[in-house]
This record gives structure tokens, sequence and C-alpha cells, in this order.
């Protein structure tokens, strides 16, 4: 498959913070492309360097298999940080701005405001507009004539629970037309739902990437007890798919890499003499599977 | 070329500060060049007060003088400030609502950002240049008699030397506007440097002692504002004994052009190597 971004070891530092240290990232075509982590892991950094707004201190990138030049920028569309417009100016202006700068027609600017809702307040000043309405014209900027590949960084940001679903749906809309799209999020539950691929970052260094499925993969875990705890500690450690357990007060939560089904699991522990006092499923949720994966490589 | 100036236009268009403040200039610089012969005259009867013989009153509005006159009063420093901040303001707003950055991340290069607002600095001098041919053409006409062809072109150079002088004073506005990138800040900054800094500076290095050549007249405001030495009046002549220039030379357009391209060469670096 055609890689359309390609960063080299991309190495970023302010003073004495290394903002992002030796980053090297595969985009391919038709990807949505998540790039995940807490604040200040160094995400907007990252999407800064490649869009030439910040140097990088070492490493390289590559658009479409090239060197950086405006040429590729023309085909990328980008929301980076906060929305920046010229506030005395309507939406339908500052988007012929981006229009001319692109070096396209006009014509595509009536079809980005009604998608992202704002067609309605086409003629209203920028500077009128609330923060949802702007980060809105922000999408639509990026989205202005039909780029390869669409850069979000932190998207639904500030947007109402309504405008983060309307936000989302449009992603996997433009997603489905085969467009590549880089978002860069502080909230799983944002990428689960709509990258296919993952980059997990912490302290502006690489900690996973891959696809969505394998990196977030998630390990149910069990919540055990018997009369016998030592002896049903024991069993749980001889269980094939065994990965780790924690005691929590009479109960001990095992944790397995594989998915378990309670029945086999009973059935196992009545074959090893333990008569089971408790059991129970409990999932994890994403965001605490998010935050294990930070700490265990902190 | 046009495509950046279609760009720069749709910026300013409905800019209300910026036609305020160029209206602010226009209204500045058309009372000052209609009272400037009123407010030298009426300097001349102060003087005549305390003198025994008294100078008679100026005309500084009739051909070919009326050249070197109104180019001299359109680019003094109060007059000039005016596109200065004009161009501080609209350089600045761009870091202020980091518009900078949407046009860099849109595909716009940075030799293009400010190739952009180096034509708009030319269009700004154009405009000016043209109003003021215009203005003294109107003024000079109705104030000459037995005007011919050649008495009204034989200082026209001054309008030459006008156009220079405001393209680079521009071009200093621009400088400061992309090094500090604050508003407020770089107003200050370049307000006191035309004003207060460069003029004591002037006056320091043209004390006797420290060099014996002018090196006070090529400091960067003032080799651009004396692209027009001084006006047109007899009377400097014969109480000040300066020597009036007879037209505008190539060399005094020279100095303040070499300071206007090593500037945009500085401005470009510093584009190239700063984060945005």
């Amino acid at each position: 498959m055609e890689t359309v971004l390609s960063i080299t070891n991309i190495s970023k530092r302010y003073g004495k913070i290394q903002a992002v240290s030796s980053l090297s990232l595969d985009v391919k075509k038709g990807q949505v492309f998540g790039i995940l982590g807490p604040n200040g892991s160094g995400k907007t950094t990252t999407l800064s360097m490649i869009l030439d707004l910040i140097k990088a201190n070492s490493g390289s990138y590559q658009w479409f298999g090239k060197p950086p030049s405006t040429a590729g920028r023309k085909r990328i569309g980008s929301v980076i940080e906060s929305p920046n417009f010229f506030p005395y100016l309507s939406p339908v202006v500052n988007l012929k701005i981006v229009a001319d700068i692109k070096g396209i027609g006009y014509a595509d600017i009536d079809r980005v405001l009604q998608l992202t809702g704002l067609y309605e307040r086409r003629n209203s000043r920028f500077k009128t507009f609330s923060y949802g309405m702007k980060q809105r014209l922000a999408v639509a900027s990026a989205l202005l004539g039909n780029p390869d590949v669409l850069i979000l960084d932190e998207p639904t940001n500030g947007l109402d629970p309504q405008g983060i679903a309307h936000i989302r749906e449009l992603i996997l809309l433009i997603a489905g037309q085969g467009t590549t799209i880089i978002i860069a999020s502080h909230l799983l539950d944002e990428v689960q739902k709509i990258c296919s691929h993952v980059a997990v970052l912490s302290k502006g260094r690489k900690l996973f990437d891959g696809r969505v499925s394998e990196v977030l993969a998630i390990s149910d875990s069990m919540e055990l007890s018997a009369r016998d705890r030592e002896a049903l500690a024991l069993a749980v450690k001889a269980y094939p798919s065994y990965h780790s357990m924690t005691l929590e007060g009479e109960k001990i939560l095992a944790c397995f890499s594989d998915p378990v089904d309670p029945e086999i699991l009973n059935q196992y522990f009545f074959g090893k003499g333990i008569i089971l006092t408790h059991l129970s499923e409990r999932k994890r949720t994403l965001e605490q599977h998010f935050l294990e994966l930070l700490r265990d490589n902190a | 070329m046009i495509k950046l100036l279609k760009i720069e236009f749709k910026k300013i268009l409905t800019y209300k500060i910026f036609w305020v403040l160029f209206g602010l200039y226009f209204l500045f610089l058309g009372a000052g060049l209609l009272m400037a012969e009123f407010m030298i005259n009426n300097m001349v009867d102060n003087m005549n007060r305390h003198s025994p013989i008294p100078f008679p009153h100026v005309n500084i509005y009739f051909f070919p003088w009326v050249w070197q006159n109104i180019a001299f009063f359109a680019t003094i420093r109060y007059v000039l400030i005016f596109p200065g901040i004009i161009i501080l303001i609209l350089v600045t707003n761009e870091y202020t609502f980091k518009t900078i950055r949407q046009n860099m991340i849109t595909g716009m290069s940075k030799a293009e950002f400010l190739a952009s607002k180096l034509l708009l600095i030319l269009v700004i001098s154009v405009v000016m240049t043209l109003f003021l041919t215009l203005s003294t053409l109107i003024i000079g006409l109705s104030h000459t008699s037995g005007i011919t062809l050649q008495l009204v072109l034989q200082k026209s150079s001054f309008i030459a030397g006008f156009f220079v002088t405001m393209f680079c004073f521009q071009v200093v506005a621009l400088f400061f506007g992309f090094i500090l990138r604050n508003t407020g800040l770089s107003i200050a900054i370049f307000t006191l440097y035309v004003f207060i800094a460069e003029p004591i500076l002037y006056h320091l290095l043209k004390a006797p002692f420290v060099f014996k050549n002018d090196i006070s007249t090529y400091l960067p405001v003032n080799s651009i504002i004396r692209v027009t030495e001084y006006p047109a009046i007899p009377v400097l002549k014969q109480v000040m004994g300066l020597n009036l220039q007879d037209s505008v030379s190539i060399g005094a357009c020279c100095i303040p052009l070499l300071y206007a391209v090593a500037m945009i060469g500085i401005v470009y670096q510093s584009l190239l190597k700063r984060d945005l």
C-alpha cells in the first residue's frame, strides 16, 4: 500500500523539555491513523513539525514519498490546535483565502459549510462564533477541495456532545471515501470509535503502534473467591492463559491473556477440588487499559 | 503575484482599523500639505518680531519648487508614522490571529507570505505617489502663473524620491513587525525608535569628536527621510546657509533601498529559522 506519510527519528526539544524524541511513524493510504497520548505527550508538536510550522531538531519526514514542499501541503487539509481565522471576516471570506492559497475555485465553499453545519451563518463575522462553531469552521477549511490527507488535532475539543457526534460522523463519512486521516487525541474512546490504526505516545516517545484492534486488545478479568484462598491462587497461576493476579480484599482479580469462559473456568477449579464462592466477569474499561499501557511504560 | 494581492486585499477589504487609520493618514497628510505654508509664515512672523530686518513671507506652492516642498512635508516623521503603523498592525495581526500558521499549513510558502506583504507595501506606495502627484499638480497649477510643461516637470524627480521614502519606511515597519510579532510591543518600539532613539543616536554620532564624516546621515530612518533633504524655501538658504538639492540623487535613494533589501533579507531568514 502507498505510504502517505513517513516520519523517521524526528525529535524536538524546547529548552529542557524533550517534547518529541526519536519518533518514527508510517501512515499508509486510506488509514485512519490515531495519535493517542495524554496532554503534553508531543502530539501537537509532532503534527506541527510535519506541517513545517516547527523545525525539528533532528530527523526527517516525507509526504507522498517526497521531501516536504508547499505542493505537498496543498494536498493536505489540517486543523491544528485552536481555529485560526481573521476575526473580522466572515467564514466565506476566510475560506476564500484558503481556496486562493490552495489554488482552487470557490465552488467547494458552500459544500464544506453545509457539511459542517455553518451554511446559515456563512456571512456572520468569525468573532461572533461560539468556540464549537469556530472549531467546525476549522474542519470546514481542512475539508476544502477534498484533500488527499486530513490532519485533525483534537477535532472534538471544546464541542458539546451533539457537536462531537456530528464531527465523528463526518470523519467516518470522509474516511469512507478513502481519504487518509491522521487524528491526534487524548481520548481513547474517540480513537477506538474512529481509527483503524493507532500510535500511543507518552512523553514524546512512541510506546506502541499498530491496528487499533491489536494495540488496544482487551483481556477480560475475573473476580474469584473461595474458602481456601491459597489453593485458589495456586490454581489460578497454573491456568494455561494466566496473565496476572491482584488481591482485592477477599477476592482475587485474575487477568487472562485470552478470553475465558466462566463455565470452563468453574469446571477447571472444580477439577482441582476448589469450590468457588464467587465468580464474576469484570470488563476493564478502555480508559483503564490505556492508563495501564502508559503506567507500564512510564 | 496577482493571486497574492487578491489574498492581501481580502484581508484588508472589510478591516475597519485599516480604513480608519488610512483615512486619518489622508486627513493628516492633506491638512499638513495645505497648512504648511501658513505655518511657515507664522514662524517667519515670529522671527520678524526679534529681527531688525524683516524676512519676506514665503510661497511654497509654485512650480517647480512645489514638488520638492510637498515631497518634504509628506515625508516628515509625523506623517510617515501612519502608513508605518498600518503595516505593523497588518503584519503582527497575522501572528495575533495565528493566521500565518493557517496560511502556511494551507500551502503558502514563507517566501510567498513575505512577498504578499511587500506587494501590499508596493501598492500603498504607488497609490500614495499617484495621490501626491495629483495633489501637487492641482496645488502647483493653482499657485503658478506662466506655466510651461518644462517648468512643471523640472523638479518632478522629487516625486520619485517620495516613492522611495514611502516604500522603504514601510519596509522598516514590516521589519519591526516580523521580528517583534506583537502588535502593541512593535508599535511602541517602532515609534520610540523613529522619534527618540534614532534622533538621539543621530546627534551623538554628529558630534564632531565622534566621527569626522557624516556617518549620522546614514542611519536607516534618517537616510529614508533625507531623500528629500529640505523644503525649497529661500529663507533657509539665506539664513542657515543650507545647500538646497536640485533634484533627488540616485545616491540618496540607494542607501534606503539597500537598507530595505537588507531588512527584507533578515526577515526572510528569520521566517525560515523561527518556529511559527
